[in-house]
């Protein structure tokens, strides 16, 4: 069983989102994080770092041809950051008596 | 921590299942590849019914370029976008998946094996082509069962 951890640098809904998308993937590309979430260029490479300096994330940047592509992952510490910050999350909704409703 | 409501908490956790939900959904196999892949199946039996070799070279080529594309396609469209994590499909997909290529398979070769045992021309392009069909109705089936699997095995979800 997972222990629970409340995270304050994953909670943010913009970090939430990236975290999760990338809690899903092996590696995510970077548009595709920005379209799915909504970010603009610099604002998600910000949130990349931020989450980069922490060791959650790595940042893999290769060319394809001869565009340059950069990609996302979670690290092994960023992901189980994650899952302790999902089951903080659950043991408050749990001890609520809600249930959750994805849209 | 203690700032925060039971009620945001199950806002977030709706948040953290949707984005993954998201990640699972543009990684679903589209249904044109089954039938793209039933249809080739039928190209190849018809080459093998045909049986002369020029036949069977230029079906064997419109298989192997076919195929290689249509997975080419997919593939490639996934590999721009998020590569799904391997813990989310467990042994119940790999098994959904394995049973549908026997199942497929298994029906293909025993419909070509009975229809040949019954004098009926071209048994190897008929059976393919219900094999192909089969593929096509089935394929999204599949896909809809290992989803429910990836989408039961998020982080976030009840098991």
């Amino acid at each position: 069983m997972t222990a629970a951890r409340f995270d304050e640098l994953i909670h943010p809904p913009t970090r939430l989102a990236i975290v999760s998308l990338l809690a899903a993937s092996q590696w995510a590309d970077f548009k595709f994080i920005r379209d799915s979430v909504g970010l603009s260029d610099s604002a998600l490479s910000k949130q990349l770092a931020t989450l980069e300096q922490a060791g959650y994330v790595e940042l893999r940047r290769a060319f394809v041809g001869k565009r340059p592509r950069t990609s996302a992952r979670l690290t092994p510490a960023g992901r189980a950051a994650f899952e302790q910050h999902v089951a903080a999350l659950q043991r408050m909704v749990a001890g609520s008596g809600l249930t959750i409703a994805p849209r | 921590m203690n700032e925060l409501h039971a009620d945001d908490a199950a806002e977030a956790l709706a948040e953290v299942q949707r984005r993954q939900q998201q990640v699972i959904d543009q990684a679903t196999v589209p249904g044109w590849y089954w039938w793209s892949v039933g249809a080739l199946m039928v190209v190849l039996a018809a080459g093998v019914d045909i049986r002369t070799p020029a036949a069977i070279g230029g079906a064997v080529a419109v298989f192997v370029v076919g195929l290689l594309s249509a997975t080419g396609l997919v593939v490639r469209s996934q590999f721009l976008r998020a590569r799904l994590r391997n813990g989310l499909l467990d042994g119940r997909g790999v098994v959904a998946i394995l049973g549908f290529v026997a199942l497929i398979v298994g029906c293909t070769l025993g419909l070509a094996f009975g229809l040949r045992g019954a004098g009926v021309p071209y048994p190897a392009t008929l059976a393919c082509a219900a094999g192909g069909t089969a593929m096509g109705l089935g394929g999204p089936v599949l896909m809809r069962m290992l989803r429910r699997i990836m989408l039961g095995n998020r982080a976030g979800s009840a098991r």
